[in-house]
């Protein structure tokens, strides 16, 4: 099977500090993967690298096995869903926050109904009243489900996470595990959490940039 | 009726009106004699060296000397809009003066060449001040305009990411800044034109009526240069920052670090 992601020897030199060194990895479809390593390591680099974030200073970034460009950063892009530790909902409210990606062109014509909204929120155990909430006026953790809804609500099947289950109780954290138990579903993730990296297949540890291990989990 | 001439002594007695805040200031405890200084010799050598161009000016009145001087104007303003925004000017001159020129120009052409309609249409004693007014009024918009917009962007710079992230182009991720900006450049003239002649009497009129004119005149006059200042303010924000969009940029539609000064 032809990998989603490949990195091939990929340098990230930002400020001329070097953040990311010769990382080669590759991710294909429905696989679970968890960077792990200490704070400063390069995890969040790695998908802001991905996303086009920031800018490659040697090797290439695979999507889909295409390059890495300016012309195909918007197709990585549209395909994943990124959710970082304190999500941007970017509007006012949680019903426009989870309808705001419908209002740009390329999704325009895929708006969800009244029911797909309550049936994304009842996956992830969020009650269907917090669409008449405020974005400010919500939980850390409700705030990563709220975008974790707008991931599914978007059909995407590539999740880029970082440091997701760390604002979560028991039961939250249970149900974005059902979530991700689905085999179409590919996930590149940043956590510390033992019980989430024991949930994924492959394990790439990070040190100072470099990736220093990568470890296969038995169960996928 | 002619104004009446302020003759060299009486020049005098009006600096000695400086001494009254100076002494003030000395009594407070302010020691800004420097400062004071520096600013009244430079407003009185800068205004006659105006004085000086504008008497050349008008007494030759000739079109392309006309324009010549507006274009100067327009390359001083692009200069000062982008050192007082705190952006880097090569990244920006090109786009700030094609936003101020369009909009000057078409401002200016419109009120003189349809609304005042003089014997000809490059009269220095109308296109000089009118257009020079409207553009510092314009600069202040350009200003803030820009200043907010990219300083805006940097500060929410997750929340653009987040909405390219979830399929907006460029365009459509920087919208809510963009419209933040525009608003911010253009309230002030809003405003203006709402407490016009209530709070105090605008510059122009009071020109007017000290050089002679009818109340009514000064009035009408005051109306159009509002409304020229609103229209190109509004005009040339909206250009220069949607022009500025593909220079502030990197291939991957990141705001690129090297476009904005440090303080």
């Amino acid at each position: 099977m032809l990998p989603i992601i490949r990195f091939d020897h990929v340098s990230v030199i930002v400020h001329e500090k070097t953040i990311l060194s010769d990382i080669s990895f590759s991710l294909c479809s429905g696989q679970k993967a968890v960077l792990c390593g200490k704070s400063g390591s390069g995890k969040s680099s790695v998908l802001k690298t991905l996303l086009g974030l920031h800018p490659v200073t040697s090797g290439t970034v695979y999507f889909q096995e295409t390059p890495l460009s300016p012309s195909s950063v918007q197709s990585i892009r549209s395909h994943s869903a990124y959710i970082g530790q304190e999500p941007m909902l970017g509007a006012e409210g949680v019903r426009e926050a989870l309808l705001l990606p419908f209002q740009f062109k390329t999704h325009r014509d895929h708006r969800p109904t009244e029911a797909q909204l309550i049936e994304v929120l009842r996956r992830l155990q969020l009650p269907s009243d917090i669409l008449s909430r405020e974005s400010s006026r919500i939980s850390g953790g409700e705030k990563q489900r709220i975008a974790l809804a707008r991931g599914l609500l978007l059909g995407k099947k590539l999740y880029l996470l970082d440091e997701v289950t760390s604002a979560l109780d028991a039961q939250s954290r249970q149900a974005v595990f059902d979530v991700f138990s689905d085999p179409d579903l590919t996930v590149l993730s940043v956590a510390h959490d033992p019980e989430w990296l024991e949930r994924c297949g492959i394990v790439f540890e990070l040190e100072a940039g470099r990736l220093a291990q990568v470890r296969h989990n038995g169960n996928t | 009726m002619a104004t009446l001439d302020i003759e060299l002594p009486r020049m005098a007695l009006l600096y000695g009106l400086c001494l009254v805040p100076w002494l003030l200031l000395w009594l407070i405890g302010l020691r800004l004699s420097k400062d004071i200084g520096i600013s009244i010799l430079r407003m009185s050598i800068q205004l006659a060296l105006v004085g000086i161009y504008l008497k050349m000016l008008f007494d030759l009145n000739h079109p392309w000397l006309n324009g010549l001087w507006i274009l100067v104007m327009l390359l001083v303003a692009d200069l000062s809009i982008l050192r007082r925004a705190g952006l880097k000017t090569r990244y920006f001159v090109l786009a700030t003066f094609v936003a101020i020129a369009t909009s000057i120009l078409f401002s200016t052409a419109y009120l003189v060449a349809l609304v005042i309609q003089p014997t000809h249409y490059y009269d220095a004693r109308y296109i000089v001040p009118l257009a020079g007014m409207i553009l510092g009024n314009c600069l202040q918009g350009n200003v803030i305009a820009l200043e907010r917009f990219y300083s805006v962007l940097r500060k929410n710079e997750n929340e653009y990411a987040t909405f390219l992230m979830l399929g907006a182009s460029r365009w459509e991720a920087v919208r809510p800044y963009f419209r933040d900006a525009v608003k911010a450049a253009i309230n002030p003239t809003i405003a203006g034109m709402a407490t016009m002649g209530l709070v105090s009497l605008p510059g122009m009129m009071t020109g007017q009526i000290l050089g002679g004119s009818e109340p009514w005149l000064a009035v009408k006059y005051q109306i159009a240069i509002m409304i020229c200042i609103f229209t190109s303010t509004t005009l040339a924000c909206i250009i220069n920052l949607r022009l500025s969009l593909n220079t502030a940029f990197n291939a991957f539609d990141v705001l690129r670090d090297e476009v904005i000064n440090k303080p």
